[in-house]
């Protein structure tokens, strides 16, 4: 059983390797990776074709369809231009108000949307409201992506590697509304306020032409009102099933799955502009990534690690799990938190095969994994989103600019989520 | 009918070392749109239009909001100026490549390029490459269009 362990050990970290060095698209190496596992693990009869597709988890795949389709019919409906408008109205025009309602709305929805689809629709407004009131938009900019990437760990939608993490621990909906959520809005608000603090200096100018903002309708820019009313009743019904789903037994890509399809039902969009929204390549990055670890699993490199772990769990439970979010963490600053995230699934569950309490450490990887993103422009892809739009404008966000507020806002959420997590361990 | 028989044959233009606040002035002074740059032996190398120059005063968010309707008021962006810094850049940081058609290209052939690059004039060259007219879509509309009275 060796060799097989080892072939299926080089194709996964191989793997990796070029994903995160950048050489080769993430999704076109993960095909790569997984049809290599399959191939290589059929010729030494170790991994079959039914083995892999079984390693595939629908569920977490189908809870992202769900939601993409959601968000991508919601997307030109102006929506989210109409809450950012409300916003930057509400503001009026004072640059510290319009930074704390801006970065509420764009984390209220990124709690329940895809981060990257609310920074992607979000910043281009922000853009405008900071240019025709006279202040610089970098702070504004830089804030929506890393409230974002913190308010999403508070949800099981919010961020993919707690649809990984939820669908392999098998935690609900509430599950995340009970453990994380508390944790996240201490988290997301010392983030706040030392953003409030780092850009006190851009934040203290005084904007030239207030009265340009009160001029912007929000009413005009919502191009299709029906279709948002419709999509935002179908999604409040999504949320309440999610509140629900583990009374009655229904997965959350069920819910998610079913909700985009009565939207569709419902709005009939244009097919093909409504696809080209979706992101394909994300979903097979996702699916192909379940394929390796399956051929791993499949090749016994797993229980291999799991006899490795029994000598783990004798560390102290509770200082294992502020490792983990440290080590996850730092990891998830320097490359994507989702192959990170897949990776360490089995970790755990072989620890949990090895006896040790595992739950806790589930949400110690949720909290490493999400907050570890702030620390790196290219540590979540919202920043990559905001710091490429910025390129474009007169106020580049450069990675020097980054790391004097992104790190220390990493720093000070990983330190807040620690610290709680040490006092609330024994809830987990 | 060729370029050469409806092209304005006085020709502005500068040189790749202007700034783009003399190809500015420039385009003040004489009314005009669009701004050929020549090397020393007045063959073209680029264009500078009044879109390249423009578009330094333009918001950024023009280019990242696909719908700016709603926008009635456009606010501190009215008042915003390029900095000094960006005025005294050479044109050649600016201008765009020169199309250009031999002064015996047909009417037709020279409207066809227009279009398809999305230009509103056209440079026309001499055998030996220099520059020697510019014919703008009224030119060339007009020239091709003249005929039709004849038939």
């Amino acid at each position: 059983m060796i060799l097989p362990a080892v072939l299926a050990i080089i194709i996964f970290f191989g793997s990796l390797v070029i994903i995160f060095s950048e050489k080769l698209h993430r999704s076109i190496t993960a095909i790569a990776g997984g049809a290599l596992m399959v191939i290589v693990g059929r010729i030494l009869n170790f991994y079959s074709e039914e083995a892999a597709l079984e390693a595939i988890d629908f569920n977490t795949l189908g809870l992202l369809l769900g939601m993409m389709l959601l968000v991508a019919m919601l997307e030109p409906t102006g929506f989210f231009q109409y809450l950012a408008v409300l916003a930057a109205r509400a503001s009026k025009g004072k640059p510290v108000r319009l930074f704390v309602l801006l970065s509420v709305v764009t984390t209220i929805l990124a709690m329940f949307l895809d981060n990257v689809t609310t920074v992607v629709i979000i910043a281009p407004v922000t853009l405008l409201i900071c240019e025709i009131i006279g202040i610089s938009p970098l702070p504004f900019l830089m804030s929506e992506a890393l409230l974002s990437n913190t308010g999403g760990v508070a949800t099981l939608i919010g961020d993919p590697p707690n649809v990984l993490i939820g669908s392999a621990a098998g935690f609900s909906f509430n599950d995340f509304l009970v453990h994380s959520l508390p944790i996240v809005l201490f988290a997301w608000a010392g983030a706040l306020f030392l953003l409030l603090h780092l850009f006190k200096k851009d934040l203290s100018i005084h904007p030239r032409s207030v009265k340009a903002v009160m001029q912007l309708n929000p009413a005009e820019t919502l191009n299709e009102p029906l279709v948002a009313r419709r999509i935002l009743i179908v999604l409040a019904g999504a949320i309440l099933f999610f509140f629900i789903h583990h009374a009655l037994h229904v997965s959350p890509s069920l819910v998610a799955l079913s909700a985009a399809a009565m939207a569709l039902v419902w709005v009939r969009p244009e097919l093909d502009d409504l696809f080209k929204r979706i992101e394909w390549s994300v979903l097979i990055f996702f699916a192909s990534l379940f394929v390796m670890v399956g051929g791993l699993e499949a090749a016994g490199v797993l229980e291999a690690v799991t006899g490795l772990m029994e000598r783990v769990s004798s560390i102290p439970p509770l200082l294992f799990g502020v490792a983990l979010i440290w080590i996850v963490a730092v990891l998830s600053a320097v490359v994507d938190n989702v192959p990170i995230t897949i990776a360490l699934i089995p970790v755990i569950r072989g620890l949990g095969a090895s006896g040790m309490e595992v739950d806790p450490l589930w949400w110690a990887l949720a909290f490493g994994a999400g907050f570890g993103g702030s620390g790196t422009i290219i540590g979540a892809t919202a920043n990559i989103i905001v710091v490429s739009l910025s390129e474009k404008t007169r106020t580049p966000i450069t990675s020097k600019i980054w790391n004097r507020r992104g790190l220390p806002v990493m720093l000070a959420t990983c330190s807040i989520a620690s610290i709680l997590y040490a006092i609330l361990y024994s809830t987990f | 009918m060729n370029v050469s028989s409806c092209m304005k044959k006085n020709v502005v233009s500068i040189s790749a070392t202007a700034t783009v606040r003399e190809a500015a002035a420039i385009i003040v002074s004489k009314h005009i749109g669009l701004l050929p740059v020549v090397d020393k032996d007045q063959k073209p190398v680029g264009v500078i239009g009044m879109r390249d120059l423009l578009t330094l005063e333009l918001p950024d968010f023009v280019s990242f909001v696909v719908d700016v309707d709603f926008v009635h008021d456009f606010g501190a962006v009215e008042t915003t100026r390029p900095s000094a810094q960006t005025l005294d850049k050479s044109v050649k940081s600016l201008m765009k490549p020169a199309i250009t058609v031999e002064e015996d290209c047909g009417l037709l052939r020279a409207y066809a390029l227009m279009l398809q690059h999305n230009l509103h004039d056209m440079l026309v060259v001499s055998k030996d490459g220099k520059l020697i007219g510019v014919a703008s879509r009224v030119d060339i509309g007009v020239a091709v269009l003249s005929s039709w009275g004849k038939i």
